[in-house]
């Protein structure tokens, strides 16, 4: 990487300071976060995407559930130089209700409706955002919510094998500790 | 079974002898199939061969983990398929739901949903474990053992029963379909 590009990142990660009042944390050589304030998360989107980080790779959800607060991650990508830049902002986990960005960016579209299905935040502007995307005639929690369990969804929905077999008792069998009574083991 | 006619033997002669395989490649299994069919393994000269179309084929290959929605698809693609049809279920996850077992969104055991006529266990089964599988089904079709097809119709309401239980509801809305 060239010093000029070097400087580059370093502008504009000094001018998302001033002008929006963001944190950054540098992950690697070519990877910073910027967290943001609600308010100013799409204001700071559109300046980085007017900056050259225009590719949206991913828009994705944490769930913080002891901070009782949602974390959402906009991976934007910069062609030109390869830096990745992470915007994250965060929302309240009992109102999750967000800003669309798909006028922005098309793809987010989509983005936003898996985050909605997933996570049950609502994106203020998509009107497609309810829309089932993966998981179809869902009525419970969104899935990957910490305080949704996935086994016990499982076990009322989608019933198990039963096994009558004792695993140890054949395995001991197998290795001659213990002589065969119980009949044919593959029977 | 049930009593076979002289003429019911010999069609399972030669439907043992040409067998299509539905190309619905669900989940992981699915890489096991190009080194079956290509040629260290040669999986044609069984006989069989791959059909893109369920309206042709004999064989409904479910190659791994299958999804709710994935589900829902295959019991439309299964429906379809003209009699005699076979299942086969690949690996783990369709015996007894492998390391999807706790999944929100994958089903524990495909012999709740389909007949399934064969297992062939492993994750995920060598392509050697597929060709055996597959004489074992000839085998069995022959013999006419494989009569999944059979207990589908005469167990039809306890088959909807499980489907409609872990699906909901089996008719697919999509906004691509709609």
């Amino acid at each position: 990487m060239t010093n000029s590009m070097n400087n580059n990142v370093a502008e504009i990660l000094e001018k998302a300071k001033k002008l929006f009042d963001v944190r950054v944390e540098d992950i690697a050589e070519r990877q910073h976060k910027l967290i943001a304030e609600n308010d100013k998360t799409i204001p700071l989107l559109a300046f980085l995407k007017e900056s050259g980080y225009s590719h949206l790779s991913i828009l994705t959800c944490i769930d913080w559930i002891e901070e009782k607060r949602f974390e959402l991650v906009y991976i934007l990508f910069n062609w030109s130089n390869g830096v990745t830049l992470l915007v994250s902002t965060f929302i309240d986990r009992d109102k999750p209700v967000f800003y669309t960005v798909k006028d922005m960016w098309p793809t987010a579209e989509y983005y936003e409706r898996d985050v909605h299905e997933f996570f049950g935040v609502e994106f203020e502007g998509n009107e497609r955002c309810r829309l089932p995307l993966f998981l179809e005639l869902w009525n419970d929690l969104p899935p990957l919510r910490k305080d949704f369990d996935p086994l016990k969804f499982s076990k009322e929905h989608f019933p198990d094998r039963e096994y009558e077999k004792d695993a140890i008792h054949e395995a001991k069998i197998i290795r001659a500790d213990l002589e065969d009574t119980r009949g044919d083991i593959n029977g | 079974m049930d009593e076979r006619s002289v003429w019911e033997k010999i069609a399972d002669q030669l439907r043992s002898r040409s067998m299509w395989m539905l190309h619905y490649c669900t989940g992981c299994g699915a890489v096991e199939l190009p080194p079956s069919m290509t040629s260290r393994f040669d999986m044609e000269r069984l006989g069989m061969g791959p059909m893109a179309t369920p309206r042709q084929a004999d064989i409904l290959l479910i190659t791994g983990y299958l999804s709710v929605k994935t589900l829902r698809r295959v019991i439309y693609t299964y429906e379809k398929m003209a009699d005699p049809k076979y299942v086969i279920g690949f690996g783990s996850c369709t015996i007894n739901g492998g390391i999807y077992f706790d999944s929100y969104s994958t089903i524990n055991r495909l012999d709740y949903y389909l007949p399934v006529d064969l297992y062939i266990a492993g994750c995920m089964p060598r392509p050697e474990a597929i060709l055996n599988a597959f004489n074992t089904l000839m085998e069995m079709i022959r013999k006419g053992e494989a009569n999944g097809w059979k207990r589908y119709k005469e167990n039809y309401e306890w088959y909807k029963q499980n489907q409609l239980r872990s699906l909901g509801e089996v008719i697919v809305h999509d906004e691509f379909h709609e």
